[in-house]
């Protein structure tokens, strides 16, 4: 603590009880207390900061906004976490080569908000996106309901600037797409604070599109509405984005938002497409009509920016709304081939009932990104959350088993390591093994997150299923 | 290095990473060969060892409503196409070499089309593979849904490995359905500034095109390609709004006829002199092409406005070749770019390296080669960092 005051300055340095206490949470349910808590304000910080941790062989947990869903951010090992809370500028929108170049505690809505008067976008867009930070964005390879046809963040990072775990500043990629050698820039995308700090970062800026549609369409069972999603996909239709809820999200969303939606429906989905104006009102026409062959009670088409902005609000806002129904959830975000969507609800809603908890579905429908809500009440016992895990994993296992993943975008973090045997061999964890050592030969960089720790996963022994 | 080559032809995974450890244990070298078409990239020698993935070959796993398709990766890239037509779809990568290049060595060499305005790369569209590694264990990495966060993007550093660091043996890709229209324009220019302007304003305008490559080859002339794939409405639109562009700035718009085709080819018929491949930030592109029209040797150039690759065939005099492609690569670094010397006759191989900078992170690279391959059997002069 006093050497990290007398290197950078006692205004950067937080140690004092009441104010670690704001760091040892994030948007997960695990939670442990920092050693220290460190906020540069450069990249010479943060290159003094690794230095004097790798000496005193100290781990270093970064931090954006905290919003993360997998405990990533939280120091299991102790340590000192990095807050980029006063890294958080844009350092240059260049438009001839439709980059931007950013610093890591960079809100991600503010970015798009800056580059929107040259009429582009960045197109990673989190549920989070008023809150989270670009460097987040990096360390989870996050997604979004718009990810669906335009990818996830490392489809939209082109250069990284990063401070290694012994100090080395390293500028990876660049504004152009692609450098010789390995791709490294793809290698640190999503890799969870694990391999380095990542301190600037070149992303790529896409035209606005010129115009969309949103459509809001109502089934009485999420049947019905899983199917309209394959019948879209099947018809040749791209949406960029196509959103589900259930009836228990739709409550507590309308009980927040007031987004508009049908409080009687079984499922509703929220549609999007995008792109150059020809063409559009004939897609939005197909989809209402498949939407109509299936059953759908109502179909809304958002009359003008106001309207899609409320619609959107809901999908956005339902996380938060949760509050109306419970004191606490626990979100997981498994991936299935969008065709076993069905099967899968079903099973989540098995697993809800056998552990006596309600499930909130509200997810990426299109990606078969589920985001099942497990409802819970800590004050009534730690047995309540033990529950919720307890069903989090059936639906996890259930994922995999059907060929997919234990997560789509919120990362694996302290939250899920010890569930990587469900979906990776020991070979394949051995190969990532590799790119952690050659980056992190020490292991001070957010130890106990992404590989199995012996400690905290004794007790569970997976035999993976992935063929 | 010996004088003979011993052939395998590993039938599925496990035998290849058998082929693999046995020659790490012997130290004797490895060649990686799909359908040999990219066999030119690299400072390379020959191997004790080549392994051929012709027998990795078929689809593993293709369920059409889930919009990805897994394949051997010694299947060649059109059987892979021919397959998903008769389900309507299609994999949006667009090679050069497209009758033979398989789709390991697609991933080795992240060798990517004129697509890539629309769909991206091999790096945005492949979302697993299977690796067999040299020390005798067969490895996954990413899966088989579009959307896959769990742990380390191993697929991504085998983009463009160059068969480095293990054998790809099994890939796993996105796939689209087929579009119900296509269309384009093919559009002349004096000036290479009106060419590159045209494309620009193409790229930047509301409808979304496939393809937008700038050419300059026999003559004077340059040439724009711009085609557009999607509903009928929207490809009308963007040729439209194309041909708008075009005549803004002085071109004269014709029909598309294969020209997209013979501008991705130009590596294959690269084979005299030196092919120069670059990857430039967007709007360094212009200043680039100018400089490469100016040059003694310039044969053909190639520019893809969506994405800054730009590839330009040098011929004639050996010495002014040797001198203009190092033009180009001091050019190309210097606007924060990087590029390599992708293709040379025979008797350039010694005087024209193709990496002759190291990149960025050189030493991490050599980090992770040394950790998949520590007796350094794999692919010798194929690493840009070495």
């Amino acid at each position: 603590m006093r050497g990290l005051v007398a290197l950078l300055g006692r205004e950067k340095v937080l140690g004092a009880r009441e104010d670690l206490l704001l760091y040892e949470y994030d948007g997960a349910v695990d939670t442990a207390t920092p050693d220290a808590v460190v906020l540069p304000e450069s990249t010479a910080d943060v290159a003094a900061l690794a230095r004097f941790c790798h000496e005193h062989r100290v781990p270093i947990v970064p931090r954006g906004a905290g919003t993360g869903l997998s405990g990533g951010a939280i120091p299991v090992e102790g340590g000192v976490v990095v807050s980029f809370a006063r890294m958080a500028r844009i350092l240059e929108i260049d438009v001839p080569n439709l980059r931007a170049v950013v610093q890591p505690g960079l809100i991600n809505l503010h970015l798009s908000t800056a580059v929107a008067p040259h009429g582009l976008y960045f197109v990673p867009d989190p549920s989070s996106q008023k809150a989270c930070t670009l460097g987040g964005n990096v360390a989870e390879n996050s997604g979004g309901p718009h990810t669906l046809a335009y990818g996830v963040t490392t489809n939209h990072v082109t250069g990284i600037e990063i401070v290694l775990s012994d100090g080395t500043v390293l500028r990876l990629g660049g504004k152009a797409v692609e450098d010789e050698g390995y791709d490294l820039v793809g290698a640190f995308v999503g890799s969870e604070g694990t391999l380095g700090l990542v301190t600037e970062i070149t992303v790529k800026l896409t035209p606005l599109p010129e115009d969309k549609r949103t459509v809001m369409a109502a089934f009485p069972t999420m049947d019905e509405a899983s199917e309209t999603v394959s019948a879209i996909i099947a018809a040749g239709i791209v949406p960029s984005a196509i959103e589900m809820m259930d009836q228990l999200a739709t409550q507590a969303v309308e009980a927040s938002v007031h987004a508009g939606y049908p409080l009687d429906a079984g499922g509703i989905l929220l549609l999007e497409v995008d792109g150059p104006r020809d063409g559009l009102d004939d897609a939005r026409a197909r989809i209402e009509k498949i939407c109509r062959d299936h059953l759908a009670s109502e179909v809304r088409v958002a009359s003008g920016a106001l309207e899609r902005e409320r619609l959107w609000a809901g999908r956005k806002g339902a996380f938060a709304a949760m509050g109306r129904l419970s004191p606490d959830y626990y979100v997981q975000d498994g991936v299935i081939p969008r065709t076993r969507l069905p099967d899968i609800l079903r099973l989540v809603k098995d697993a809800g009932v056998r552990h006596r908890l309600r499930v909130a579905n509200v997810f990426h429908a299109g990606d078969g990104n589920l985001h099942p809500l497990i409802l819970f009440d800590s004050r009534l016992g730690p047995d309540e959350l033990e529950r919720a895990k307890a069903a989090g994993l059936e639906i996890l296992t259930a994922c995999v088993e059907a060929g997919g993943s234990i997560t789509g975008e919120h990362g694996v973090g302290m939250e899920k390591n010890c569930y990587m045997p469900l979906q990776f061999q020991p070979s394949d964890l051995a190969a990532m093994r590799r790119l952690k050592d050659a980056f992190d030969p020490d292991g001070l960089m957010n130890p106990g997150k992404i590989f199995p720790t012996p400690s905290r996963c004794r007790e569970f022994a997976f035999a993976s299923t992935a063929r | 290095m010996s004088a003979t080559v011993t052939r395998a032809i590993p039938a599925d995974a496990a035998e290849c990473a058998r082929v693999l450890a046995d020659a790490a244990r012997d130290r004797r070298t490895v060649r990686i060969r799909g359908s040999g078409t990219k066999s030119y990239i690299g400072d390379i020698a020959p191997t004790d060892i080549e392994i051929g993935t012709s027998r990795l070959a078929g689809v593993i796993d293709h369920e059409p409503a889930d919009l990805t398709v897994t394949v051997g990766a010694g299947m060649r890239v059109a059987d892979v196409a021919a397959v998903l037509a008769r389900a309507g779809q299609f994999l949006p990568l667009d090679p050069p070499h497209a009758d033979e290049a398989t789709i390991g060595g697609v991933i080795a060499a992240n060798s990517n089309g004129v697509w890539r305005a629309r769909y991206g790369a091999v790096r945005d569209l492949l979302i697993g593979t299977r690796i067999a590694l040299a020390d005798g264990t067969v490895a996954r990495a990413g899966g088989r849904v579009v959307k896959n966060v769990a742990g380390y993007d191993l697929d991504k550093v085998l983009v463009g490995s160059f068969g480095t660091l293990g054998v790809i043996v099994e890939a796993t890709f996105k796939v689209l359905p087929v579009p119900a229209a296509s269309d384009g324009l093919v559009a002349r220019f004096v000036r290479s500034a009106d060419a590159f302007a045209a494309a620009d304003a193409v790229i930047r305008g509301a409808s979304r095109v496939e393809a937008c490559v700038v050419e300059r080859s026999e003559g004077p002339a340059w040439r724009l390609a711009v085609q557009a794939r999607g509903s009928a409405p929207t490809v009308k639109r963007a040729v439209d709004d194309a041909r708008r562009e075009v005549a803004a700035r002085q071109g004269k718009s014709n029909e598309l006829g294969d020209e997209l085709g013979q501008m991705r080819e130009l590596p294959a018929r690269a084979i005299d002199g030196a092919l120069v491949r670059a990857s430039l930030p967007l709007a360094a592109s212009p200043a680039f092409a100018e400089t490469a029209a100016r040059l003694e040797s310039l044969a053909a150039l190639v520019a893809d406005a969506a994405s800054g690759v730009v590839r330009v065939h040098l011929l004639g005099d050996d010495e002014a070749v040797i001198r203009d492609a190092e033009a180009l690569l001091l050019a190309a670094r210097v606007v924060g770019g990087s590029g390599r010397i992708e293709r040379r006759a025979e008797q350039l191989r010694s005087r024209l390296s193709t990496w002759p900078t190291r990149p960025n992170g050189d030493f991490l690279m050599r980090r992770i080669k040394d950790s998949f391959d520590p007796a350094g059997i794999l692919e010798p002069g194929r690493s840009a960092f070495a």
